[in-house]
């Protein structure tokens, strides 16, 4: 990013020949690992028992022997160590941070961001919010979920970029809908920021109100989501009923990934000025090529705070092959769900956003909720239960759906509907059959 | 007495104060006691009102020209919904309020706070610049704490847990709302509050806990708990003191009233609804607040605070 009459911009790095940027980021690479060699105990130990030496790396190649670690491994260290300091971060005593923490179906884990870090992931973020269509003078609705670093990353692109912005009440759940939605008709925002559950759950309180959502969104020239993937035909039909210009997604993790659509939207360019993104065959832990699904494993190149080098975020990605015809080199990733909601049918195995691309394809369907049935080991018959749409459900729909299922993921299907599926309020929900039917949070 | 001619000037170009103002006349910012002997109070109510009639999201309360940096939307349960806007000068003020909180109840350099609370409560957004664009110092910044904030649901209780275990801050602020589930986890978890954190303090816009809840839960919970007291509508915070237990402010920040008390000097009336006018909100201005606690002024003299404006609510 590039000063220019006090704010900033993006410069042309996101242009930079492949070349220098694998140059640029195997020297942050070395610069982040000189850092946890020289003051986190936890990557001395790592090293120390896999008996990797870091120091002794010259390539991607070295870079790629050096150990992964799980979120299990970070908890056990919390759990340990009876403290959130596991060795991961460094306290920078003259540099005001703050403590963030990362949620999931696991457990808690705590993030140390000192001033510097939020400056420099900040700052790359502007260049995400500035694609986005975010421009100096507009005003950018954003929740304010201090316990998430992307509050603390937001704070920064707010502020670099010279926007003002408005806070809803509360937070990004269903249940603090109507206050959110009453800011954006009221406040009237140019670009609205917001985690997707919590945008469908604006769209219901539209229906609930009798309001239509390109009235409520009237001010609104683009949106910008995360926390789940969208599809290409939910996008449109999102754009079509908001009436905006364009929505974009976000990709990341407070650990140290940020990957971003540009206005093509054929996949997300991760951020290489910020993180290192690697796909690793989950069972040999062998670096994978472009177009292959594996395990996401990313390494922060900010040496500030905690930093995360290798770590396996258990996320199911791929790099996507070729270039984007918006003329940026930076790789397109493309993350599909968290690897505990695999579903295996027909020795295939199946995640959410794959069956969300089919339901999709039945018009009928679009933003409708469903879940997978998963039962133990593998299964024949891929089950789903669908929410029947308000128009009503089917044989017929039934048979078109289970036909687009077959057509893309080569398995049968059997399709339930239902009134209501167990309200989760964070992406789709995978149902474990043998656990009555409670989804799995 | 420039101080309130600047805060009457700066109120009136805005137009729900010009409109109230107009009606005063020019004594009434010859004094203190003029002003509030002749100056209009504000309620929640009129603020209500005023934005329902105008459709202005700061109730006709801004008086620039220039849109506000930072808009909070506020924690009322009002059938529309009601904002602040904050520029530089509104931020710094809220947040040296909330830092003389964060110093009254004894918290220093390295200590860790942690705050279960939303991200868009004051006790939130103030505590670190980190939080809140534009806001150059939050508390946390100026005293040299750790932060950490959990979101302010019941159904969060378990992470506050957590942050406790974890993070062992020296105290833990809360919604007055969430202390009972927050009470219920910590038993399920079967740990003494007291060997990971100093103190609770509970918060609420517009109450506060009372003490016979207060007392329960210090029995309950063995630690103690202190009670901090927002109006977010006025931009107003107040602590209790470990040391007097009343509510300690700032007088240089906040002019507080009890009028029923003003109006009978000698006599105790008892409890009346708190009146505050802020004298850093400059670009949306809070003047004669009336808000809904009931509460009296106890003269001044705490060893903590000598100056300190003290309430009793």
């Amino acid at each position: 990013m590039k000063a220019q009459r006090g704010r900033f911009y993006p410069d042309a790095m996101d242009t930079w020949p492949e070349a220098k940027l694998r140059r640029y980021q195997l020297q942050r690479l070395r610069l982040v690992l000189q850092h946890a060699r020289r003051g986190l105990s936890f990557y001395r130990q790592l090293y120390g028992e896999a008996k990797s030496r870091p120091g002794a790396v010259r390539s991607f190649e070295d870079f790629a022997r050096l150990p992964t670690f799980t979120k299990k491994d970070v908890l056990d260290a919390i759990r340990n160590n009876k403290s959130f300091r596991t060795g991961i971060e460094s306290r920078e005593r003259a540099d005001a941070g703050v403590l963030c923490m990362t949620s999931g179906t696991l457990g808690t884990s705590f993030l140390y961001l000192p001033r510097r870090w939020a400056e420099i992931r900040g700052d790359s973020l502007a260049r995400a919010y500035w694609w986005a269509g975010l421009r100096p003078g507009m005003r950018m609705l954003m929740a304010a979920p201090a316990w998430h670093s992307l509050a603390v990353q937001e704070t920064r692109v707010i502020h670099r970029l010279g926007v003002t912005c408005v806070v809803p009440w509360g937070t990004f759940l269903p249940r603090h809908a109507s206050g959110f939605l009453a800011a954006i008709a009221e406040v009237r925002p140019d670009f609205v920021s917001i985690f997707l559950p919590m945008l469908y759950a604006l769209l219901a309180e539209c229906r609930r109100q009798n309001l239509r959502p390109a009235d409520a969104f009237r001010s609104v020239q683009n949106v910008l989501v995360v926390g789940a993937p969208m599809t290409p035909l939910s996008r449109a039909k999102l754009r079509e009923e908001l009436g905006v210009k364009d929505l974009f997604e976000g990709l990341g993790n407070p650990e140290g990934l940020t990957a971003m659509e540009c206005s093509h939207h054929g996949g997300h360019h991760i951020f290489v000025d910020c993180c290192y993104v690697e796909i690793i065959d989950p069972r040999s832990g062998a670096p994978l090529p472009a177009e292959k699904r594996g395990n996401v494993v990313i390494t922060s190149l900010i040496p500030h705070g905690s930093a995360y080098i290798r770590y396996d975020t258990e996320d199911v990605g791929e790099i996507l092959p070729g270039s984007c015809p918006c003329g940026r080199t930076w790789p397109l990733l493309e993350v599909y769900d968290r690897r505990v909601n695999a579903v295996e049918v027909a020795r295939k195995e199946i995640f959410p956003y794959d069956v969300r691309l089919c339901v999709d394809k039945v018009p009928e369907l679009i933003h409708i909720p469903f879940a997978l049935l998963r039962g133990r080991g593998t299964a024949q018959l891929l089950k789903l239960k669908v929410q029947k749409p308000a128009g009503g459900a089917g044989e017929v729909l039934a048979s078109r759906l289970k036909t687009h299922i077959k057509e893309a993921l080569g398995v049968e299907a059997r399709v339930e509907w239902t009134e209501e599926l167990p309200q989760r309020w964070k992406g789709v929900a995978v149902i474990d059959e043998e656990n009555e039917g409670r989804p799995r949070v | 007495m420039r101080k309130l001619k600047q805060l009457i000037g700066q109120a009136s170009a805005a137009p729900f104060y010009q409109r109230k103002l107009a009606m005063i006349s020019a004594g009434a910012s010859s004094s203190l006691k003029a002003f509030t002997q002749k100056a209009p109070t504000t309620t929640l109510e009129e603020l209500i009102a005023e934005k329902r009639a105008t459709g202005d999201p700061y109730s006709s309360r801004w008086n620039k020209d220039r849109a506000p940096l930072v808009v909070f939307q506020l924690e009322y349960d009002s059938e529309t919904s009601l904002y602040i806007g904050l520029g530089r000068e509104e931020l710094a003020g809220y947040a040296e309020a909330l830092r003389r909180c964060w110093s009254l109840l004894g918290l220093r350099r390295g200590d860790g706070v942690g705050i279960f609370d939303y991200g868009t409560s004051p006790v939130s957004y103030l505590a670190s610049s980190a939080f809140t664009p534009y806001l150059r110092r939050g508390a946390a910044d100026a005293l040299g704490c750790v932060v950490i904030c959990n979101d302010g649901g019941a159904n969060m209780s378990r992470r506050a847990v957590e942050i406790i275990k974890y993070v062992r801050p020296r105290i833990l602020f809360l919604r007055s709302d969430c202390l009972h589930p927050f009470a219920l986890e910590v038993e399920k978890e079967s740990i003494s509050l007291s060997d990971y954190t100093g103190a609770l303090v509970a918060v609420e816009n517009e109450a506060v806990l009372s003490t016979a809840d207060r007392e329960a839960y210090e029995k309950r919970l063995a630690v103690r708990i202190y009670r901090m007291l927002r109006i977010d509508a006025a931009m107003f915070l107040a602590v209790e003191c470990p040391r007097c237990r009343l509510l300690h402010t700032w007088q240089d920040l906040f002019l507080v009233e009890s009028p029923a008390q003003d109006n009978n000097e000698g006599a105790n009336p008892g409890p009346t609804p708190l009146v505050i006018t802020n004298w850093f909100a400059k670009s949306c201005p809070a003047i004669r607040y009336v808000s809904q606690v009931k509460a009296t002024l106890e003269p001044a003299g705490c060893p903590r605070g000598p100056k300190d404006v003290r309430i009793a609510a």
